[in-house]
């Protein structure tokens, strides 16, 4: 029914390298090492209430 | 309740200044309880047209999602058209997502700043599927040329490079579900005060003790005619009740110089609109809105019709 989980992607925040995690990875730049990651907003639309 | 005993009252309506957003009308031959459930149903039972969902495409602006979201639920939306209107959630002919002419109203709001320049993002900027509900225009309203009501309602301000993308979708509603639906910025009433001076007491008033005595009050009621050296009530609704004058009399040694009732029939009331409907249209809608109430307990089941109250009541709503 729902098509597959879109990867999401991270931008490290020492070099930043744009990264893409499934779940079960290692929180970790491919480029550098670094483990600190900034999660991207994601592409979809999202819905709020106005209140 | 005493047999054939008649409550049935002829309330009378007189206004007094009338403006788009102004109102301030007399309502005499009526008791509190009516007066205040006509102010308390204008605040919060006159439905209008709000923003209620939002759905973000994209939005790269210092504002978070929410944020804005909020600040468009609570742009006034031009609501002529929400008395005829459907709650979304009793309509049957859609699921209320904006598609439906009889519950909802769909906008979009497209904005990129591309040059160094702050982009200000407006209520201005909200394209409206319905030409009939669209954010309130305050521009003509206060006849200012170049003030910030010409560019409307500030949404969220955008630098170089940033982007607000979304769609809305407008329903009916009221205040007491959420402030964002009350069509009223403030309505107010007032006991209409009767005011009368013992002349005779006045009488053995020095002109200086008459002057100090005018000028206890903290708002302009009374004046010294300049000619007659009469105190005389220039304008009776300016008392606010303070009690002020009375307590200077006692102070003076002239106990029961000015006697001040509140007419308990009377009301002098102040209606203020957002701009979503007129004034006056606001008042008319709370009396329409209150008649419904009134129909909704007649015809409850447990309603004993046979009860006199109930025709009286309507009697009292319709005037006569």
């Amino acid at each position: 029914m729902d098509p597959p989980p879109e990867p999401v992607s991270y931008i490290c925040g020492d070099c930043g390298m744009e990264n893409t995690l499934k779940p079960g990875d290692v929180i970790q730049c491919r480029e550098c090492g670094y483990r600190i990651l900034y999660k991207k907003r994601t592409r979809r639309i999202i819905q709020y209430e106005a209140r | 309740m005493e047999a054939g005993a008649s409550y049935q009252r002829f309330p009378k309506v007189k206004v007094r200044e009338l403006k788009d957003d102004y109102l301030k009308f007399e309502l005499r031959d009526t008791d509190a309880s009516v007066a205040n459930a006509l102010r308390r149903v204008m605040i919060a039972e006159v439905p209008t047209i709000a923003i209620d969902l939002v759905e973000i495409e994209v939005n790269s602006s210092v504002l978070n999602d929410e944020f804005i979201a909020h600040r468009l639920g609570l742009i006034p939306l031009t609501s002529e058209r929400a008395m005829s209107m459907r709650f979304s959630r009793d309509c049957d002919a859609c699921d209320g997502d904006g598609q439906c002419e009889f519950c909802s109203v769909e906008f979009h709001l497209r904005a990129k700043c591309m040059t160094d320049q702050t982009l200000d993002v407006t209520s201005k900027d909200l394209i409206s599927s319905d030409h009939t509900v669209v954010p309130v225009d305050f521009s003509d309203a206060l006849g200012g040329d170049d003030s910030s009501e010409q560019k409307g309602i500030t949404i969220v301000k955008l630098r170089r490079g940033q982007e607000l993308r979304l769609r809305a979708i407008a329903r009916k509603g009221i205040g007491k579900d959420h402030a964002k639906w009350s069509p009223a910025a403030t309505v107010t009433f007032m006991y209409e005060p009767e005011i009368h001076i013992n002349e005779d007491l006045m009488e053995t008033l020095s002109l200086e003790q008459r002057q100090s005595w005018v000028e206890s009050s903290p708002t302009k009621v009374f004046e010294m005619d300049p000619n007659t050296e009469q105190v005389v009530v220039i304008d009776p609704e300016a008392y606010t009740y303070d009690d002020e004058v009375i307590k200077k009399a006692e102070a003076m040694g002239k106990p029961g110089l000015v006697e001040i009732y509140a007419k308990e029939d009377s009301f002098i009331f102040t209606v203020e609109s957002t701009g979503a409907i007129k004034s006056s249209q606001l008042v008319v809608n709370a009396i329409e809105v209150l008649k419904q109430k009134l129909d909704a307990v007649r015809l409850s089941e447990d309603t004993v019709e046979a009860d006199d109250q109930f025709g009286e009541l309507g009697a009292h709503m319709r005037g006569g």
